[in-house]
């Protein structure tokens, strides 16, 4: 009896421990948990987001200064290239490199020469209209004449030339002179000799001959007339 | 004691196994407690992060409002950000001629200076004109001093680059004029304060600091090439002459715009000293002169325009000399006895001239004299402005005023009369500003078309006519009309023999365009000079030094060079063909 009470009295009783059992508050946890999480979660990734945003952005701003900071100091170096260009150019400068390098004609023209130039173009100009029709046509052929005959005097100039030319090299040297010419050199050589020869030896001929005889009758009218025989005398 | 043992007993576990085994519901209730437990853990570490979390967001929106870090003051970059605390002056054609630029000086302090030798030696390395012994002296001192104020880029790198923490490099901004003397007396300076102290930069103070003006600039109406050919001109003349002083001014008889101003000597800008002697006065703007018979003009215009003389008016007997109050009026040459009105201007007769004055009478000169307003204080770009010394009118006065003796004015009032005089008789007002001309502006006219027209005419043969006093301006294709002027200068209220001459002359004269006038201080004779005649004829040892002997000359060589430039039609040539 007593193991029996003890029993009863020691037994459990399920349904006055089941209200008190953690099963739901667990799921409460476990909800609460997840909750925490997926908001850490996000959080850190927003975090992480904002940082690469913030450092994406960054990099666009820093590159947009630069490009400032590019524009600022071309800028100021126009600024400064400006001053230096007006220095460079000023009228005083400009004036003394003149005087340096130019030529003083060069410095300034005159308004009177201007019109000179200008008068004596016009002169001309106002002569060529007023001249008649016919002058101007025999000008121009006398004009085309006379280049013409110049080109043919430049040309005989210039045959003259290479024939000279060529003689004085053949005779500059004599050993290399073609075969023919020697031949012909010597042939007139030799006729030469022979007409001396025949002049020595039977003058009587050379008195008799048309030649000799003009030149007689000559002297003898100059001697008439008063005139010198040997020119000078 | 019973309560007590029965406790103890109940504590007391039986023999029995079930005893010690633990009941399910103790194990999930001491399970709940553990996850109470690591709850509270998750909440803690949170807790640290989320500080965390705010500690890194508060830093992120730090930086992103925060602003860029600022440059390093001695670097390159520390350029770039330049910022202009005056704005620039321009001319007519946009050459610059005042600009602000950043410059250095370098000073030293002395307590900061760990080895004396050391930076002398660098110091005279860097400086070779610099005076070591001057500067030991101020190391002892122990007090902050300037080595060199203005360095150049050269001298600061190299500064840089000792690395000596004692040298200190102080930026400022510093005002630079690349045109030098060239406009020296329109420009004015400015002090260390940047604040204008004379010429254009004090009057225009206000407006060159002005954000509008530091961003665009002051565009003027002077031209810089013209102003130079102007001042070599005057150089030249000066040497020529011999005289102490000169000064021209070039101004648009329509608009009153001033295209040069020169006033010799003048100084230049960039470099700053005091400036205390008398000779460098603006000539021009702020000395007040006798210009004698440039007055004679006005005196023949007051009887046109009066309608008591007409330019054929005989003027017959007339003396070489009269006296007035005792004091002798003469002719400068012999002149014939019998002159008409406009002979007498172009030969320049005294005594006509005191003759045409008298006719017109003392109220009607007056109020002619007037209406040019050459006796007022004129209304002017600068602050530099003379005040015409005021005086009584009285018949002596009038009979000295006719010729211009013993009455004063301005050479800027003087030019601006004889612009209205050319142009037509319309007022304009004298300006080193370029002006948007308005051609529907409405002009007040002073004097009438007519007497302008027939003083033109008249003034063109005081240049073309043999008798007349300005044959060497007769310069061919721009038709110059003008007047001479030979004045004695007073000093100290007395007459002496020394000269003040000048010369006005308006070209084309058939439509005057440009005004431009030229004075000689003090012209000594020339004996030396080569005069060039128009007909080619050359004369040599003139003694004379009237205003027809230089200021003339010196005219006709300007407007022979500037003509080309201001671009005016040769009218004489184009009429000959």
């Amino acid at each position: 009896m007593n193991l029996e009470s003890d029993q009863t009295k020691y037994q459990l009783d399920p349904h006055r421990w089941i209200s008190t059992l953690p099963s739901r508050s667990k799921e409460k946890g476990n909800r609460e948990a997840k909750k925490y999480s997926i908001g850490i979660i996000l959080f850190v990734l927003g975090l992480v987001m904002v940082s690469i945003i913030k450092n994406e952005t960054r990099n666009l701003q820093k590159e947009i200064t630069n490009l400032r900071d590019s524009i600022n100091s071309i800028n100021f170096e126009l600024y400064q290239a400006r001053l230096d260009h007006d220095v460079i150019t000023s009228p005083e400068n400009i004036s003394r490199l003149a005087k340096e390098h130019l030529e003083s004609d060069f410095n300034y023209y005159k308004q009177s020469q201007i019109r000179h130039l200008n008068q004596k173009e016009k002169i001309f100009t106002k002569l060529e209209k007023t001249k008649p029709k016919k002058i101007i046509m025999n000008e121009k052929k006398n004009k085309t004449a006379k280049k013409v005959k110049k080109l043919q005097i430049t040309k005989k100039i210039k045959i003259n030339e290479t024939e000279l030319i060529k003689s004085q090299y053949i005779y500059s040297k004599p050993k290399n002179s073609p075969h023919n010419i020697k031949s012909r050199i010597a042939k007139k050589i030799e006729t030469k000799k022979d007409e001396l020869k025949k002049f020595y030896s039977d003058p009587y001929e050379i008195i008799k001959s048309k030649k000799a005889q003009q030149w007689m009758g000559l002297q003898v009218v100059k001697v008439f007339l008063g005139i010198p025989i040997v020119p000078g005398k | 004691m019973k309560s007590k043992n029965s406790e103890d007993k109940s504590k007391k576990k039986s023999f029995f196994f079930e005893d010690y085994i633990e009941p399910e519901s103790l194990i999930d209730s001491k399970k709940l407690d553990l996850v109470k437990v690591s709850l509270s853990r998750v909440n803690f570490l949170f807790l640290i992060f989320f500080c965390f979390v705010i500690i890194f967001s508060v830093k992120i929106t730090y930086l992103s409002l925060s602003p860029l870090p600022n440059k390093i003051i001695f670097s390159e970059k520390a350029n770039k950000n330049f910022i202009k605390k005056r704005g620039d002056i321009l001319d007519r054609n946009g050459i610059i001629l005042a600009r602000n630029i950043d410059i250095y000086s370098a000073g030293v302090r002395p307590s900061l200076v760990k080895d004396k030798k050391k930076l002398l030696i660098n110091l005279r390395l860097i400086f070779p004109e610099l005076e070591t012994h001057k500067i030991k002296l101020k190391l002892k001192k122990n007090k902050f001093f300037y080595i060199k104020k203005r360095l150049t880029e050269n001298e600061k790198t190299n500064l840089f680059l000792l690395g000596d923490k004692s040298i200190l490099l102080e930026k400022y901004q510093f005002r630079i004029y690349p045109q030098k003397n060239l406009l020296s007396h329109i420009l004015g300076q400015i002090d260390d304060d940047n604040a204008g102290i004379s010429g254009i930069e004090k009057f225009f103070d206000k407006n060159l600091k002005t954000k509008l003006l530091i961003n665009s600039s002051l565009k003027l109406a002077l031209d810089s090439n013209l102003q130079h050919i102007v001042r070599e001109e005057l150089i030249g003349a000066q040497s020529d002459f011999n005289a102490i002083g000169s000064a021209a001014l070039l101004m648009d008889a329509n608009n009153g715009e001033i295209l040069s101003l020169v006033s010799l000597p003048d100084y230049d800008l960039n470099k700053r000293f005091s400036i205390n002697d008398d000779i460098y006065t603006n000539k021009i703007t702020k000395g007040v002169y006798e210009m004698g018979s440039v007055f004679k003009t006005f005196t023949l215009a007051a009887g046109l325009e009066n309608g008591i003389i007409d330019q054929k008016t005989m003027f017959t007997n007339l003396k070489h000399k009269i006296f007035c109050a005792g004091r002798k009026i003469s002719e400068h040459d012999n002149l014939p006895k019998n002159l008409s009105a406009e002979q007498i201007l172009i030969q320049s007769s005294n005594i006509g001239a005191v003759r045409i004055a008298q006719k017109i009478g003392i109220e009607k000169y007056k109020d002619f004299l007037n209406s040019l307003n050459l006796f007022k204080i004129i209304n002017f770009d600068l602050e530099e402005i003379g005040t015409p010394i005021p005086f009584r009118w009285g018949k002596c006065k009038l009979a000295t005023a006719s010729f211009g003796h013993g009455i004063t004015t301005t050479p800027l009032q003087l030019a601006r009369a004889y612009a209205i005089l050319g142009n037509g008789g319309y007022e304009i007002q004298p300006t080193i500003l370029k002006t948007r001309s308005n051609e529907y502006e409405q002009k007040k006219q002073i004097i009438s078309t007519e007497t302008s027209k027939i003083v033109n005419s008249i003034l063109r043969k005081v240049v073309s006519n043999k008798e007349g006093t300005a044959n060497f301006a007769n310069i061919d294709g721009y038709e110059i009309g003008g007047k001479t002027g030979t004045a004695l200068k007073s000093i100290e209220g007395v007459y002496t023999e020394k000269k003040f001459n000048t010369f006005v002359s308006l070209f084309p004269i058939s439509r005057p365009k440009y005004v431009l006038l030229v004075i000689l201080d003090e012209p000594k004779p020339a004996p030396y000079f080569v005069y060039e005649f128009s007909n080619g004829y050359k004369h040599k040892g003139e003694k004379r030094n009237t205003s027809g002997w230089n200021t003339v000359v010196v005219a006709g060589k300007i407007i022979e060079k500037i003509g080309p430039i201001l671009a005016i039609n040769n009218l004489q040539a184009s009429n000959k063909f």
